[in-house]
């Protein structure tokens, strides 16, 4: 091959394919190529897919593969959202966000390993085994989009979708530096999306660059008559927006810096610091602690999972309850508890009116300031094997993402640097419902300004072609 | 030791309730795991919400409707449905007798 693809983004690859410099089939071959390398010691994906030509050759994404979550149901090929209850599930039908992708052109490189029903905060939880950490193997990527942060990180795919309820893309694409983007509950449809806490379920984009995740956004938003919770609202050209000079008021939130390590601390502050020098107004704000927002998703999301998990029942596919590992048994269990009899109004009622609080003290804030900064998670990528530690691992590691989850609000993970051991660390932009286009603008100025520290051109020369 | 340690006849009835099967081992953890947990989020009791209206919905969406009419393209016909059971007789699910 004439050409170097290895770090092409996804806009790049599709300016490629369009002058016909190289066609759509050479460059599912090159990711299979480097599929076939790395994936034995990467552990990223479950099922790969052979090469099916797209005749749509006119769209976004035309030609372009992409790696996609294992909890999206594919029409024809395996969907288990990494447990052995769906170990041989074969959906009849496919998701609204991957038959979008097909409308606009995409090919499907393969699904990608999570945790098990989505379920934790590191992809250990899945009955096929971790997946590793493409800047160190003893570590974890994150999760539960684990699989999709890897691919990307390591170049594996240009681009993946992945999913989140609170931190499950953000919190990877933090752990493996590069782009993640949570979109407005909402703004993405959830039907064929193995359900995990369904009030707050979100698909969205792991990308190397803005541009891309703003492209694939508008690919895969919008109004869907089968999920009924999606929003009506027009899909805006988000790529198209980004550029534009705005003078951007950014919160910082003093609740979100306990616990935090310090040289993460130390990199979002010189990031500020970047931030500031760039021409944005810096404004301190309060908000409700998050340690609070860990209860009320806690609550919230086990009531859900309790409900969702319940249709696994072994008749109409799948396979029988006793193939649920132990992460499901316990979310269910505890789900079922606080919506029991006697329980309810102590927890779940408890935690919607909290949800409530939380959600009033964000539009509060909106009035201040148009964007909220903070770090994406408290520590870096932790050593395979330690999540056992924390009975709710998940919801620590996700402190930071879980207030704006339980609001509904979107926001999106960017590297900003590394910390003692080389890993990377990332910031995350949160910004009010369904202005997903200011967020990516401002990340875009960033990325202009900063290249992101070159966190993910690095990552990416880890694995050379 | 958690202060809202479960007992085990609770465990047993939760799994009773969502259906599933549990060793002796996981019975003890989770009866000591659920104590930490519900000892954790009793930090709710902190924030004042005695006056606070509970929220299920984020977007404010209300009475999404299907028109009368619409064409339900979801619908799966006999082979979609029936394909991954692993007990079928006569275009229909076999499941365990229940009386």
């Amino acid at each position: 091959m004439k050409i170097n693809l290895l770090g092409k983004s996804v806009v790049q690859l599709r300016e490629l394919i369009k002058k016909k410099e190289i066609s759509a089939k050479e460059v599912f071959d090159y990711f299979k190529k480097r599929i076939k390398r790395f994936n034995r010691q990467l552990n990223v994906f479950l099922t790969e897919a052979e090469y099916k030509e797209n005749k749509n050759i006119n769209g976004e994404l035309s030609g372009i593969p992409l790696a996609v979550k294992d909890n999206y149901c594919t029409e024809e090929i395996r969907t288990t959202a990494s447990s052995k209850v769906l170990d041989d599930f074969i959906p009849p039908y496919e998701s609204t966000v991957t038959q979008r992708l097909i409308n606009a052109g995409y090919l499907l490189l393969g699904k990608t390993n999570m945790d098990a029903w989505a379920h934790g905060s590191s992809t250990e939880t899945s009955d096929y085994g971790p997946t590793k950490n493409p800047w160190d193997l003893t570590r974890s990527p994150g999760g539960s989009s684990g699989g999709s942060a890897a691919a990307v990180s390591s170049y594996l795919s240009p681009a993946a979708i992945g999913s989140e309820t609170a931190g499950s893309i953000r919190q990877p694409a933090a752990w493996s530096g590069i782009v993640g983007l949570k979109p407005t509950y909402g703004r993405v449809s959830r039907y064929g999306v193995i359900a995990m806490g369904s009030s707050l379920d979100c698909p969205g984009p792991l990308t190397l660059t803005v541009e891309d995740a703003a492209i694939i956004l508008k690919e895969i938003a919008g109004n869907d008559p089968f999920d009924a919770t999606s929003s009506p609202k027009p899909v805006e050209d988000y790529s198209k927006y980004l550029g534009t000079k705005k003078k951007y008021k950014i919160g910082i939130a003093d609740e979100y810096f306990d616990g935090l390590d310090k040289d993460v601390k130390k990199e979002f502050l010189n990031s500020i610091d970047v931030v500031r020098k760039m021409g944005y107004e810096i404004k301190k704000i309060n908000l409700i602690h998050p340690k609070y927002a860990i209860s009320d998703y806690t609550i919230i999301q086990r009531a859900e999972v309790s409900s969702n998990l319940a249709r696994y029942d072994g008749i109409r596919y799948g396979h029988h309850r006793t193939s649920f590992a132990f992460e499901a048994k316990r979310r269910s269990m505890l789900g079922a508890y606080t919506l029991s009899y006697g329980y309810y109004d102590a927890y779940y009622k408890k935690a919607q009116k909290l949800r409530t609080l939380i959600i009033e003290d964000f539009k509060k804030i909106f009035k201040e300031v148009d964007l909220i900064a903070t770090p994406t998670t408290p520590i870096t990528a932790i050593k395979l094997g330690e999540f056992v530690k924390y009975p709710f691992f998940g919801e620590l590691m996700d402190k930071l993402a879980e207030p704006s989850s339980m609001a509904g609000i979107p926001g999106i993970n960017i590297p900003i640097g590394f910390d003692r051991n080389n890993l990377p660390i990332g910031m995350q932009i949160m910004g009010n419902y369904f202005e997903e286009k200011e967020i990516l603008n401002f990340a875009y100025q960033f990325e202009k300004e900063t290249d992101f520290f070159g966190v993910i051109k690095k990552g990416i020369n880890n694995y050379k072609d | 030791m958690s202060r809202n340690k479960l007992s085990r006849e609770e465990i047993l009835h939760l799994a009773k309730l969502t259906k599933l099967h549990l060793t002796d081992e996981e019975i003890e953890k989770l009866s000591e795991q659920f104590g930490e947990t519900l000892d954790y989020v009793k930090n709710m009791d902190e924030l004042n919400t005695s006056e606070v209206e509970p929220t299920s919905q984020t977007t404010n969406l209300e009475n999404v409707m299907f028109e009368d009419g619409q064409k339900n393209e979801r619908r799966l016909d006999y082979n979609d449905a029936l394909k991954n059971t692993k007990k079928k007789k006569d275009n229909m699910f076999v499941v365990d007798r229940i009386l």
